[in-house]
């Protein structure tokens, strides 16, 4: 490992003289590693995960340790903020801990970096966990991780301005969606029936759900090229960016806070986003009954297709304690461990199971969710999605502001995605 | 760096009238002093720097991404490639537009403003440390912070700025929405929070004007501006072209601000170079950030080229 | 550091005779009113956003993302402050910012107003390029030479400790240039009436030069302490394990959440960080206005 770290420094600047090609050696096609032995875990498994997470996992593991008495379970706690910076850079180096949490978004540059190591079979069986939470694990046909908890984006409204607005249930179809947004501003008295992000970092979370609401889909069904130029994905922004040009929703983007305040001043009826925000509003003043959680509507009344977030647990090519790390991941996605991980920090379990009993099954808002994660995708899990996204993100801004129609902007994303690649 | 070590660098010694073919002991004594003296730089340079530009320079000649730092060998070296993808790329265009303006208009304010708080502060005799350390806060305040109260000032609904404007009849738009003026309004906020710094530095170097020479200019009945003109100006040049050059690197690699206060936005009319490249970097994309570097590198030196050009140092 | 006010005694440059030198404080006559009217609004304009942070640190979450934002709390509550110090650890990342931030610090001033010295009054033969190198230095963009910095740092052992975090910043080209500026600025009848004197080189630059130097070094001083202190990057990728981290990297712990932020916690945090870089600011502020006796040159 050393030597390999030693080279690179100096390779980067010697590979301009010497002109090595490249080979086509990507996560594309990796077996998945072999199954991981029967016995116990033991040694040091150093772990990094990131804000509450890694400040509660040290504790949480305990249990873990029990069974596994030869175990010791080191956690590093690591900053949301640059988590990204700092595990490619251990990747790069080769100074990586044993496991890491791993942003779903990051899977495939990691995964393709040689960073990764392949799930081994037989370690968790993939039906037990939400489909599109899965998705994200899966580069190049391999898996590379486990899902751990996930999130997934939903519809929130005022339930008091809607009945003032004559409604009493959530939108079904988008013709619905739009009109019950409107019907929120003329009749529920919003400034704004509904709040979409008008383009800029991370827009595609909320944009996107409308086009795979619609069955447009980003990737063939290989992966190896973009398919955004489609018929279904020019009339999901077409949809979308309606809301912006009739000032349904606000053309700018809104400051930490001002969703929150703002749907409790009603100034917005209704908005779309994840699971932490039901705390967000409750503390800027909403009643726990003047608001409700709707799953998002499809266009013609199937359910909509939303997003799936949240982190994934992988084991690094470089760890020399794999057989055990692998061991721990196992843990943490026994249904139980999941449920008692949800008790202690409130993250949505990625795995079906622990979904079964206890709040998580009979609260009704968080039945929302659970439901909303059986109609969810992760986005491509290839090296170049950050990128790709940041362009879907430039165009959904460009249609939203109506500087560029919706049909040229989905033609736009097409081919800066196509000449990014998907870097597998 | 050729551009650099030839531009006038003069010490601000005179030229000895002795310049003998054998060995002066001073120059050689001095020599050996100042190779002493460079010593510490020069070996953590060597060990803590030089290799990594020149490891960076080589990634700009190639089409290295994040997902090849483990195999290195197999990255296609493409040249001069990256460079000329940039010039063509509308977006690398767009926010060099943008950076020369964030050049033009920051470097001049901030220089502006901060001299004229030093040399009000440098006047003042009562209150002084308190006016010091104000002046000071942004710098040390947390942008989080800073973002906040200016964002607040500057919202479009409710904000400090419209409200004002609304008392005399003045319509302000959302500054930060509007693609004309979020930049300039980045700029007045960038100069608010960074010419405590160059404040201090001009303090420092106004304690090197000779108080003799006001007190005598002043008893010869020069006039303010005069002495400040005549007397403070020449001695601070040295310390005006210090600040000129690290004012203009600051702005060159603007950044912070429009990370927090716009995301580069509204349709990319605050996005810099520096952010621009930070992207590539996130992305992935480490040869064409290198390259997007590099470039930028150059401009710096050019710039700074220019600076010691206009303000050379006299003899 | 030089702390004296007074030029060193240089024989063939005797005091002139006279009155004893004013006192800088004795010009009051010559500060205008309207001077302080002007700074007191500008004090305001500088003031405001600290003083926001330093009173919105006390007010609860949900005051913190009020729209529009209130100035004083409504709720004053130390739950950002206990919340911070209950869950980290905090002697330890403090130790860990303070050493690295005075390693760094006083490095800075040692070995940059060393060469910053050479370049200023010597003549030596390189001296062109070494300039060259500091100014090419100070113009590389920082972000493309993170990545091989690491690789480098992993690759002598230095990952994981604070020596990793110190040294390649220990002599920094914006000190290096700054010295030089101000170093130019000095007489040069200094140095060669020192020389007259038979003085050798080095000290010269330590008995003559560096206590000539008190403004400068205090600036140089805040400035680098306050990069140093502040420094969040490098720290969090070269510490790999909690008991490394600094300061800032730890306060970034459970501020910033993947999908939202903790409002109350970032701005104790920033309160709690901007203390010591005051401190050291108040320190040697006083150094940086330190009028320098020059009498009798020129």
């Amino acid at each position: 490992m050393r030597s390999r770290t030693a080279l690179s420094l100096a390779t980067i600047t010697v590979v301009v003289l010497t002109g090595c090609g490249r080979s086509d050696d990507g996560a594309g096609g990796e077996e998945q590693s072999e199954e991981i032995g029967a016995g116990k875990a033991s040694g040091t498994i150093e772990v990094w995960a990131m804000g509450t997470e890694g400040e509660v996992l040290g504790d949480f593991v305990a249990g873990f340790e029990e069974e596994n008495p030869d175990a010791d379970v080191e956690v590093t706690a690591i900053p949301w903020e640059a988590a990204h910076d700092k595990i490619a850079n251990a990747i790069t180096a080769g100074e990586t801990p044993d496991v890491s949490l791993i942003g779903t978004t990051w899977m495939g540059e990691f995964a393709e970096a040689g960073g990764l190591m392949p799930t081994p079979e037989g370690l968790v069986d993939e039906a037990d966990f939400f489909p599109g939470a899965w998705e994200s694990t899966e580069v190049g046909g391999t898996s590379y991780g486990v899902p751990w908890y996930v999130e997934t984006r939903v519809l929130y409204y005022r339930t008091d301005l809607a009945a003032k607005a004559g409604w009493d249930e959530a939108p079904q179809t988008w013709d619905e969606l739009r009109q019950f947004a409107e019907d929120l501003q003329t009749k529920g008295g919003a400034e704004h029936g509904l709040s979409l992000q008008p383009g800029q970092t991370g827009s595609w979370q909320t944009m996107l759900p409308f086009a795979w609401s619609n069955g447009a889909s980003l990737t063939n069904d290989e992966g190896t090229e973009y398919t955004i130029d489609s018929p279904e994905m020019t009339e999901a922004l077409d949809h979308y960016t309606s809301y912006f040009a009739d000032e349904v929703s606000q053309t700018r983007v809104l400051d930490p806070g001002e969703l929150e305040s703002g749907f409790a001043d009603g100034v917005f009826g209704s908005f779309i986003s994840g699971p932490w925000h039901t705390g967000l509003v409750e503390d800027a003043g909403v009643g726990a009954d003047q608001y409700a959680v709707a799953p998002l509507p499809g266009p013609d009344g199937a359910p909509g297709t939303s997003f799936v977030g949240g982190g994934d647990l992988a084991v690094f090519e470089d760890s020399d304690n794999a057989d055990s790390a692998w061991k721990l991941v196992q843990w943490l996605s026994e249904p139980e461990t999941q449920q008692a991980f949800y008790d202690e920090v409130g993250d949505l379990p990625a795995v079906q199971a622990a979904w079964e009993t206890g709040e998580l099954a009979e609260d009704p808002q968080l039945q929302v969710f659970g439901a909303q994660l059986e109609e969810a995708q992760s986005p491509p899990a290839v090296p170049t999605w950050e990128q790709v996204a940041a362009a879907i993100d430039a165009l959904v801004e460009q249609a939203a502001k109506g500087t560029t129609d919706p049909e040229d902007a989905v033609k736009q994303m097409q081919s800066e995605a196509a000449s990014i690649g998907t870097g597998l | 760096m050729a551009a650099v070590s030839t531009t006038p660098t003069g010490t601000g010694r005179p030229v000895r009238p002795r310049r003998s073919r054998h060995v002066d002991p001073t120059r050689r004594s001095q020599a050996i002093a100042a190779w002493v003296l460079a010593l510490p730089f020069v070996v953590l340079f060597l060990v803590f720097t030089a290799g990594p530009v020149l490891a960076s320079l080589g990634m700009s000649f190639t089409d290295l991404r994040s997902t090849d730092v483990r195999d290195p060998f197999a990255v296609e070296v493409v040249g001069l490639g990256n460079y000329a993808d940039l010039v063509q790329d509308p977006l690398f265009l767009k926010v060099t537009r943008n950076t020369l303006l964030y050049l033009l208009l920051g470097v001049p304010l901030t220089m502006a403003v901060a001299l004229a708080a030093a040399v009000g502060l440098n006047r003042v005799t009562r209150l002084r440390g308190f006016f010091r350390v104000g002046f000071y806060l942004p710098v040390v305040t947390s942008i989080v912070a800073v973002s906040v109260v200016w964002k607040f000032l500057l919202r479009e609904r409710g904000g400090l700025l419209t409200t004002a404007a609304g008392w005399v009849g003045l319509d302000v738009p959302g500054l930060l929405d509007s693609t004309t003026w979020a930049l300039p309004t980045l700029v007045v906020m960038a100069v608010w929070r960074n010419f405590g710094t160059l404040m201090v530095v001009f303090l420092a170097g106004l304690q090197t004007v000779p108080r003799e020479q006001l007190e005598a200019a002043e008893v010869d009945g020069a006039s303010a501006w005069s002495r400040f003109r005549h007397i403070t100006l020449p001695t601070l040049r040295p310390t005006l072209l210090f600040g000129a050059v690290i004012t203009g690197i600051g702005y060159l690699q603007f950044f912070e601000e429009a990370f927090v206060m716009t995301k580069g936005g509204p349709l990319d009319s605050t996005r810099s170079v520096t952010f621009f490249t930070y992207d590539q970097f996130g992305f992935g994309n480490y040869g064409y950030a290198a390259a997007a570097s590099y470039l930028l590198f150059l401009a710096i030196v050019l710039l700074t080229f220019v600076q010691f050009r206009v303000l050379r140092e006299k003899d | 550091m030089a702390t004296t006010t007074e030029a060193p005694p240089t024989p063939t440059q005797p005091d002139p005779p006279g009155p004893p030198r004013p006192r800088r404080d004795d010009d009051t006559r010559t500060t205008p009113r309207w001077l302080y009217a002007v700074l007191s609004v500008g004090l305001l304009v500088t003031a405001v956003p600290f003083a926001w942070m330093l009173v919105s640190s006390f007010k609860p979450e949900r005051e913190l993302r009020a729209v529009p934002p209130t100035f004083w709390p409504e709720d004053v509550t130390l739950a950002n402050y206990e919340s911070l110090f209950t869950r980290l650890d905090f002697p330890t990342y403090f130790l860990n910012s303070a050493l690295v931030a005075i390693a760094v610090t006083v490095g800075n001033l040692v070995f940059c107003s060393m060469l910053g010295y050479a370049l200023a009054k010597l003549d030596f033969p390189g001296k062109r390029v070494v300039f060259g190198l500091v100014l090419g230095t100070l113009m590389v963009p920082g972000v493309v030479t993170f990545v091989p910095l690491f690789v480098l740092t992993t690759n002598i052992g230095l990952t994981n400790t604070l020596p990793g975090m110190i040294l390649p910043f220990l002599a920094g080209p914006f000190g290096v240039f700054l010295m030089r500026q101000f170093i130019l600025s000095l007489p040069d009848e200094l140095i060669q009436a020192a020389r007259v004197d038979g003085a050798g080189e080095l000290r010269i630059f330590v008995s003559v030069i560096l206590p000539l130097c008190g403004p400068a070094l205090a600036t140089l001083g805040v400035l680098t302490f306050l990069t140093s202190w502040n420094n969040f990057l490098w720290p969090l990728v070269v510490a790999t394990s909690e008991d490394k981290y600094t300061l800032p990297v730890a306060l970034a712990l459970y501020s910033v959440g993947q999908n939202a932020t903790q409002y109350g916690l970032l701005l104790a945090g920033a309160v709690v960080v901007v203390i010591p870089v005051i401190a050291v600011f108040l320190v040697l502020q006083r150094h940086i206005m330190q009028g320098i006796a020059m009498t009798g040159i020129k």
